[in-house]
């Protein structure tokens, strides 16, 4: 695979890194802003003699994609937001199941059928799911092109490493966007699936993959063993970036391509003399509450930036637990908080708490 | 630094083949570049758009609400985006199809009669890269060399036969005769 730059639409880079990860089926349904992904795979799939299927609606795609990675092979499917809803259900199916799904949400605006453009509202629907029942979803967060392209890679890596669904987050902004970013080969390894894949029971026990326990017990015991999972997952995978948080008296925080203009904006601010720092989640779950929490103790305040109203923000607050202080800048969607905009909200925020100290 | 360009005219006028092209030419030169198309219902014969930012560093918020330079093909184009022109940018205007009016007077006006440079080598389509050798003759940190490799890189999977007439038009016009 050539190491060298194109510029490429976000939603063609994530659909070529899946290509490239090895994914060997895709089921999709075509939606405002990420048809290019679907649109994308449907010729290249065919050629590589992998499976597409334009399904009938979301949540068959969805299903199918639990069909195909039953079997052991990796499969993926994308949407947006309000059809990301309709296929609730069977993430917490498959995150019951241990089924490595790999969804693509490229986010646009809701409530409802709400608008096509980019927006941040489904923060809580990934992490916190809208399917029933005490479930954990791994979700990716890339903030440019490149990063759709190397989360892509880890989101089929975690999926099969720890037989758990992943949800890649991106936004309507990073879909349509084209930037310069190199593939590479796939850095993973191929994660060995063969003592649970669903490959014909012939020379061996047969195996049933189900989310019914009709049993008190085995209930109680699947649900600590998912949870005790998900903490090795929290414990392994957890990753997020930092800037000048060392000296910093305030840090912005962000997640996705929000993050692209806090970074700007604190080096905006740092030009005025004022110590800001930028801490940005690239796991959105598992979520850095450990390293949030250790820079709150250091008295640090957090402001956060994100196009919704502040779903974000509730789990930065719980992370800092009383520790320092947050604040929210937001906007529920439209035109994105531009780096001015960012600026000047952070400088209100400092002044009000100058003044406040002062009296 | 960082500078920011948008590209607008007419949905048929190669608005987004334009400025990918330009960001080629910038990615080519080893620069951070980003671009971002309007997108939506849009119709055939409506107005369409791309931002492209290019710095020397990461590029920063890819949708910004004021352009360093505006390239328009068309009048509506020019309505719209004269008033998103920066205090001391500059917006280059297709003089073919937009009236020569100056509602600002804190930033520069170019024209070019794009559209007839582009009919003086044979076809209208072309018009969008007489445009873009426009840009390159006002706006230095444009190269005329790198946009003739963009032209190259793009076209070069399924239309290379058509590479010398889009380099005949990046050349259509020379930086003198620009008023």
């Amino acid at each position: 695979m050539e190491k060298e730059k194109v510029l490429i639409k976000g939603n063609y880079a994530i659909a070529q890194a899946a290509v490239n990860a090895g994914c060997q089926c895709y089921f999709g349904y075509p939606i405002t802003p990420q048809t290019e992904i679907g649109e994308y795979l449907s010729g290249k799939m065919q050629g590589l003699g992998r499976g597409y299927v334009c399904a009938e609606s979301e949540l068959a795609a969805i299903n199918m994609v639990m069909g195909a990675v039953s079997t052991g092979v990796k499969a993926m499917t994308s949407s947006s937001s309000c059809a990301v809803a309709l296929m609730q259900e069977a993430l917490s199916y498959a995150a019951s199941d241990e089924l490595p799904v790999v969804l693509v949400n490229v986010m646009r605006t809701g409530p409802g059928l709400g608008y096509i453009y980019p927006a941040q509202g489904d923060y809580n629907q990934a992490v916190y799911g809208g399917g029933n029942g005490d479930y954990k979803i791994i979700v990716l967060a890339p903030s440019t092109v490149q990063e759709c392209v190397d989360l892509t890679y880890r989101a089929f890596y975690l999926a099969q490493k720890y037989r758990n669904p992943v949800i890649l987050l991106a936004d309507g902004l990073l879909g349509q966007m084209m930037e310069p970013a190199s593939f590479g080969d796939y850095p993973y390894p191929e994660v060995d699936v063969s003592s649970w894949a669903l490959t014909g029971a012939k020379g061996r026990e047969a195996r049933k993959i189900y989310s019914v326990a009709p049993d008190e017990k085995k209930q109680i015991q699947h649900i600590y063993d998912l949870h005790k999972k998900f903490e090795v997952i929290s414990q392994n995978e957890t990753s997020y970036e930092e800037f000048n948080v060392d000296d910093a008296d305030y840090i912005l925080t962000a997640f996705g391509s929000m993050t692209r203009n806090i970074k700007a904006a604190m080096n905006v601010l740092r030009e005025k003399g004022l110590k800001i720092g930028a801490f940005r989640p690239i796991t959105l779950s598992p979520f850095p509450y450990t390293r949030i929490n250790e820079l709150a103790t250091k008295k640090k305040d957090f402001i956060v930036v994100e196009m919704n109203m502040g779903q974000m923000f509730k789990d930065v607050k719980y992370a800092i637990n009383g520790k320092s202080n947050v604040e929210l800048v937001n906007r529920p969607c439209g035109e994105w908080l531009s780096v001015e905009e960012i600026v000047s909200s952070v400088e209100k925020i400092i002044g009000r708490k100058q003044y406040a100290a002062s009296i | 630094m960082e500078t920011n360009f948008i590209l607008a005219g007419f949905g048929g006028q190669g608005i987004l083949l334009a400025g990918t092209i330009l960001a080629n030419a910038f990615m080519l030169e080893g620069k951070n570049v980003t671009w971002y198309p309007c997108y939506g219902a849009e119709m055939r014969g409506g107005t369409v758009n791309c931002e492209i930012v290019v710095s020397d560093t990461e590029v920063s918020s890819v949708h910004k609400q004021d352009t360093d330079y505006a390239l328009v093909l068309n009048q509506q184009s020019f309505d719209k985006f004269v008033k998103r022109v920066k205090a001391g940018g500059t917006i280059i205007s297709n003089s073919t199809l937009v009236a020569d009016s100056r509602p600002r007077n804190d930033i520069n006006y170019i024209f070019a009669p794009m559209t007839e440079l582009a009919n003086n080598l044979g076809t209208s389509k072309v018009t969008n890269i007489v445009s873009l050798g426009v840009l390159a003759s006002v706006c230095n940190i444009v190269s005329k060399d790198y946009l003739a490799k963009g032209i190259e890189k793009v076209l070069n999977e399924k239309k290379k036969d058509l590479i010398p007439l889009n380099i005949k038009a990046l050349n259509a016009i020379e930086k003198e005769c620009l008023v």
